[in-house]
C-alpha cells in the first residue's frame, strides 16, 4: 500500500467500523470496541539458484470485542465490508461467556499520543534495487568469500481504526520495511548466517554499511580452540544481548493469578540487575519499529519503564490485567492482529543508553575476554530457580587481538548474579526481531562470569 | 517406489470431501483461467482459494474466555519472464478473485455467475463445551486451547481440487512448565496426551557430564520430532535442489541401518499434518525417504519436483498469502520387531529420553542439536536419575549411520511436534516412531 492508498484504506475502514457500530448501537447498557485493519505488503526474494519472486498482499480484518449483562465476547473476521462486519459482531455475541468483570478500559482513561509520521513510501522499483546493491556489496566486502543465498526485503504499510461504544476513535497509519539476509561461507565450514535488518528510513538505506554488518560476524573465524573454565569477562555482541532481554521480556508483563517471578530473582536490595540496565518499553515511536498514538484498547502511547537502575519499576499490562494485579492501567496492551484480542505484551523492548560506551573501549576495557557473537540456539530462562542458559560462538580476545575461536561456548547458571554483572553498555543499539518481538539492545559487558563444565545438578 | 516391509500405511478415509466453495463457480473460473495457463509469459500456474476457522479457549480471571476469528483469502501464482509473482488478498469472492487475476489477465474473461455461498465452517458444539469446561477446570495451569479448521481449493490444468486437512486441536500450557500439544480434534489419545502434557516435571533432575558419548534410546513417539528434522527437512526439495543439504548428493546411498525405514505420509489424516491433496492440488501419496536404510526420495512442491526430477505432491501454503514451498506432511517410521524393554534391558550404561522440546540442524554443516526435556539415565538395564534439560548434540549424517537396526514394535505418534516453523512459517505436520536406540550421541 503506497501513501497514495491510505486514504481510500482508512475510507474503508471507516465504512466498516460505521457498519459494525450500527449493529452493536441498539444493544443498550453493553460496552464494545470495534478494530479494523487494512495492510499491503511487497515481498521481494532473490535467492541462489532459484528465479527472483514476489508476493503482494492485501489483507483487512474487522474485529469486534463486547461486554454486556456480564458476559465477554470477541471474535474476528477477514475483510472490511459491510459483510465482514456482521460476521464479526454476531460471531462476539453469539460466542459471549460470563465473565465476572468488565474488561474494557473506561473511556476516561483512552487518548492519543503525539507520534512521528510514517517514512515516505518507498519509489516504484526501490526494492529491486535495494537487494541488488545489497549483494553486490556482500560480494564485494566478503571479497566472494560468501554466497548470497537468500535475500529478502520486506516493505509495507497499514491502517487502522480503534472505536468504542463510548465514541473514542482512535486512527493510525504506519509503514515498515526490513531484510533478511542469508549467506554462506564458500569454504563449507562456517554453516549459514542469518541477519535481519530493520530499515527505519529506507530512503537513508546504504548497502555497504550493511553488508559490513553482516559480513563481519559471518566470516568470523580464527584458530578454534575449547574454551577455558574459569572466571572471565564476557562481552555480549548486541545481537546475543537482544536475544538475552527476549527471554527476560515474559518477566515485565502483567500474569494476574500467577507467582510473580520477579521475586525469585530480585537480591535484599530488590534488584535484579546492574544500576547500568534500565530498560523501557518505548511505545512512542522515537526509536522502535512498533509506532502507534494509542495502546490496543485505545490508552495513550507511553514509554514505560520496566527497570530502572535495575531495581524492577512496571510491567506491561491490558486494562484488565492492570485491575487484576492491582495496579494502575498504563497501556501495556498490544494486538498481534486483527485476529487477536488485546492482551498484555510489550511493544519496543529496549535500553537505555545514556551512559554507554563505544563498542572499541568496551573491548578494550579488558585484558582478556570472551567476546559471544553468534548465538548458537535460544536463551533458556527459567526464572523460578533463577537460572539461565546462553550458548553462542565466541572469540577469545586478548589486549585487543583475537586469540582463539571457539565454535560453542555456554554461559549457564544464577540469571540474578550475571544480570548483576553487567558493568557497560555499548552506544551499538540495534533493533533485532526476536521471539518476544522488537528488541533493541547494545553491547554488554559483562565481568567476571564463570564458565564451567562438568555434571550439572537439578 | 519399491515396497518397503515394515511399512503398512493405515489410511483412514473421511469418506467424501466437500467443496468449500460453490463447484459451479470454481468450475467456469478454472475453464475461465486455462488459457492463462498455456502461455509462454505472463503464465498462469494456479488460483489458491482458502477459508480458515479459529477457535480460542482460554482462562482468565477465573472463567472461560472464547475467541473466534473467520477468515479467507486467496492468491495468483503467476510466472512473469523469469519472475515468480504471487499475488493475494483477503476475501474469496468474485471481485477479490478479478483483482489477483486482472493484473496479469489479457483479455480474460471471468463467470458472470456469482459464487453461491457456501456452509460456512463451524467449531463442534461438542468442542466449545469441553474446551471451556477444561480451561475452566485447570484454569492454574493456565491452559490455551485451539481449534483450527481449514478448507481449500485449487485451480489448475482446467479443473479444482479439494485441499482438505482434518481440523486440529492445539493446546499450550503457559507459564512455568510450559508445554503444547498438536493433535486432530477426535484423536482417541487426545485426553492421555492432555493429561501427560500437564503433568508437572520431576523435582529433582540430573543431567549427564558434558562432552560425554553415551547411547541415547528415545522412547516410542520421541524420534518422531528427531527425524522430522532430521531425515524430513533435509529432504525437503528447496534445500536439496540448491545443494545446501547433506543428503544432496546421497541419493540411493545407504546412510542408516537396514531396518530404518521412513515414509512421509499424508493419507496418515489421524496424525496433523494429513491431507486429501496438497496446496498445489496433488493428490496425497506417500514418498518413502529411506526403505531400509537407502536414501530413496525427496519431499518435492511441483517446482523442485522439475529441478530433481521426482514426482511433486509437498507445496504446502503457510496460508493464502504466501506461496507453497516443499514441507512434510506426516513423517512415519516403520515399526521393526524388537520390544523396547528387550532394547531398554540390553544397555548398560545410557540414557532413556521420553520427551524432547525441538531439535535444530543446520543444513550446511549437518550438525545436529537435540534439546532434552525429560528422560532417565540407564545403568545396566534399569532406570535411575530423572533426566533434566541438556542438549545433545552430533552430525546428521552419523547419527543416521548410528541408529540400532533393533528398532522398536511400538510405534506411537509425536503430540509434541506441535507447528513446523521453516523461514518463520508455521505449518501443522506430524510423527510416528517406535522406541529407537542411536548407539552414540554426545552431550553438549
Amino acid at each position: 500500500m503506497s501513501t497514495t492508498d491510505e486514504p481510500r484504506h482508512l475510507e474503508r475502514l471507516r465504512r466498516a467500523t460505521v457498519a459494525a457500530r450500527d449493529l452493536l448501537a441498539p444493544s443498550r447498557g453493553s460496552r464494545w470496541e470495534i478494530f479494523t485493519k487494512a495492510s499491503s505488503t511487497h515481498q521481494l526474494a532473490r535467492s541462489e539458484g532459484s528465479p527472483p519472486s514476489e508476493i503482494l498482499t492485501e489483507e483487512t480484518g474487522v474485529a469486534v470485542r463486547t461486554y454486556s449483562d456480564g458476559r465477554l465476547g470477541f471474535a474476528a473476521a477477514s475483510g472490511i465490508d459491510r459483510p465482514a462486519a456482521r460476521r464479526a459482531v454476531e460471531s462476539a455475541l453469539a460466542g459471549a461467556r460470563p465473565f465476572p468483570s468488565d474488561p474494557l478500559p473506561p473511556e476516561r482513561l483512552l487518548g492519543l499520543a503525539e507520534v512521528p509520521p510514517p517514512p515516505p513510501a518507498t519509489p516504484r522499483g526501490w526494492a529491486s534495487h535495494a537487494t541488488g546493491e545489497l549483494r553486490d556489496a556482500l560480494r564485494a566486502r566478503s571479497a566472494a568469500r560468501l554466497a548470497v543465498l537468500r535475500l529478502e526485503l520486506q516493505e509495507g504499510s497499514y491502517s487502522w481504526i480503534l472505536a468504542t461504544g463510548e465514541g473514542f476513535v482512535g486512527a493510525h497509519t504506519g509503514s515498515s520495511c526490513s531484510i533478511l539476509v542469508e549467506v554462506g561461507d564458500r569454504d563449507g565450514d562456517g554453516g549459514v548466517w542469518q541477519e535481519w535488518l530493520w530499515l527505519p528510513d529506507p530512503e537513508r538505506f546504504a548497502a555497504e554499511e550493511a553488508a559490513d554488518n553482516v559480513v563481519d560476524r559471518a566470516l568470523l573465524r580464527g584458530p578454534t580452540a575449547e574454551p577455558r573454565s574459569g572466571i572471565h569477562d564476557v562481552l555480549l555482541h548486541n545481537e546475543i544481548s537482544a536475544h538475552l532481554l527476549a527471554a527476560l521480556a515474559p518477566l515485565f508483563i502483567a500474569t494476574p493469578g500467577r507467582a510473580d517471578p520477579l521475586a525469585s530473582l530480585v537480591d535484599r536490595q530488590g534488584r535484579l540487575a546492574a544500576p547500568v540496565l534500565t530498560l523501557v518499553d518505548d511505545r512512542c515511536g522515537l526509536a522502535g519499529p512498533l509506532v502507534a498514538p494509542c495502546d490496543g484498547e485505545g490508552l495513550p502511547a507511553r514509554t514505560l519503564t520496566l527497570l530502572e537502575e535495575g531495581v524492577p519499576r512496571h510491567r506491561a499490562a491490558c486494562y484488565m490485567d492492570a485491575v487484576l494485579c492491582d495496579d494502575t492501567p498504563r497501556g501495556g496492551a498490544v494486538r498481534l492482529s486483527y485476529r487477536e484480542a488485546p492482551a498484555s505484551g510489550l511493544a519496543n523492548l529496549t535500553v537505555a543508553t545514556d551512559t554507554a560506551l563505544p563498542p572499541a573501549r568496551l573491548l578494550a576495557e579488558s585484558d582478556r575476554l570472551l567476546y559471544l557473537v553468534r548465538p548458537v540456539g535460544p536463551v533458556e530462562v527459567t526464572a523460578e530457580l533463577d537460572s539461565f542458559r546462553l550458548v553462542a560462538s565466541a572469540l577469545a580476545v586478548e589486549r585487543g587481538r583475537v586469540a582463539a575461536w571457539h565454535p560453542v561456548v555456554e554461559l549457564r547458571g544464577s540469571l540474578g548474579s550475571f544480570l548483576r554483572r553487567i558493568e557497560a553498555l555499548g552506544t551499538d543499539r540495534r533493533w533485532y526481531q526476536t521471539a518476544c518481538g522488537y528488541v533493541g539492545a547494545p553491547s554488554m559487558l559483562v565481568r567476571r562470569q564463570p564458565l564451567g563444565t562438568g555434571v550439572r545438578g537439578g | 517406489m519399491p515396497p518397503c516391509l515394515g511399512y503398512h500405511a493405515r489410511v483412514h478415509d473421511s469418506g467424501p470431501v466437500e467443496p468449500p466453495f460453490d463447484p459451479v463457480w470454481l468450475r467456469g473460473v478454472a475453464a475461465a483461467v486455462a488459457e492463462a495457463e498455456t502461455r509462454v509469459s505472463p503464465r498462469l500456474e494456479d488460483v489458491y482459494l482458502e477459508r480458515r476457522l479459529d477457535v480460542r479457549v482460554s482462562a482468565r480471571n477465573g472463567a472461560a474466555v472464547a475467541e473466534e476469528c473467520r477468515s479467507d483469502g486467496l492468491a495468483a501464482r503467476w510466472t512473469v519472464g523469469t519472475r515468480l509473482v504471487l499475488l493475494a488478498r483477503t476475501g474469496t469472492s468474485a471481485e477479490a478473485l478479478n483483482e489477483v487475476l486482472a493484473p496479469y489477465a489479457r483479455g480474460m474473461t471471468l463467470p458472470d455467475r456469482r459464487p453461491l455461498p457456501a456452509a460456512e465452517l463451524d467449531a463442534p458444539r461438542e468442542w466449545r463445551r469441553w474446551a471451556e469446561k477444561l480451561a475452566a477446570d485447570i484454569s492454574g495451569a493456565a491452559l490455551d486451547l485451539r481449534l483450527i479448521q481449514r478448507r481449500a481449493v485449487v485451480i489448475r490444468d482446467g479443473s479444482w481440487s479439494v485441499a482438505e486437512t482434518p481440523p486440529l486441536v492445539r493446546a499450550r500450557r503457559l507459564g512455568k512448565a510450559a508445554s503444547a500439544l498438536l493433535a486432530v480434534h477426535d484423536h482417541p489419545s487426545l485426553g492421555i496426551w492432555l493429561r501427560e502434557m500437564l503433568a508437572p516435571p520431576p523435582a529433582r533432575t540430573w543431567a549427564p557430564e558434558s562432552r560425554s558419548r553415551l547411547p541415547v534410546l528415545f522412547a516410542g513417539g520421541t524420534a518422531g520430532a528427531l527425524l522430522h528434522e532430521l531425515v524430513g527437512h533435509l529432504a525437503e526439495s528447496d534445500l536439496t535442489a540448491r545443494g545446501l543439504s547433506p543428503f544432496a548428493a546421497l541419493a540411493g546411498a545407504e546412510i542408516a541401518s537396514h531396518g530404518v525405514t521412513i515414509v512421509d505420509d499424508p493419507r496418515r489424516r489421524d496424525l496433523p499434518g494429513g491431507f486429501t491433496a496438497d496446496d498445489e492440488g496433488v493428490e496425497a501419496r506417500p514418498i518413502h525417504l529411506l526403505s531400509d536404510g537407502v536414501l530413496s526420495g525427496w519431499l518435492c512442491d511441483r517446482r523442485g519436483g522439475r529441478l530433481l526430477g521426482h514426482a511433486p505432491g509437498r507445496g504446502r501454503r503457510a496460508t493464502w498469502d504466501h506461496p507453497p514451498v516443499a514441507r512434510m506432511s506426516n513423517l512415519v517410521m516403520a515399526p521393526g520387531t524388537t520390544r523396547p524393554q528387550d532394547i531398554e534391558r540390553d544397555l548398560q550404561n545410557g540414557l532413556v529420553v521420553s520427551r524432547l522440546s525441538g531439535a535444530t540442524v543446520d543444513p550446511t554443516s549437518g550438525r545436529v542439536v537435540i534439546r532434552i526435556e525429560r528422560g532417565w539415565e540407564i545403568r545396566h538395564g534399569r532406570r535411575r536419575r530423572e533426566l533434566g534439560q541438556f542438549h545433545l548434540t552430533g552430525s546428521a549424517l552419523n547419527l543416521l549411520a548410528d541408529i540400532d537396526p533393533a528398532v522398536g514394535d511400538d510405534p506411537q505418534p509425536e503430540w509434541r511436534l506441535g507447528w513446523c516453523v521453516k523461514n518463520g512459517l508455521p505449518i501443522a505436520t506430524g510423527s510416528e516412531a517406535p522406541t529407537m536406540l542411536v548407539r552414540q550421541l554426545e552431550v553438549l
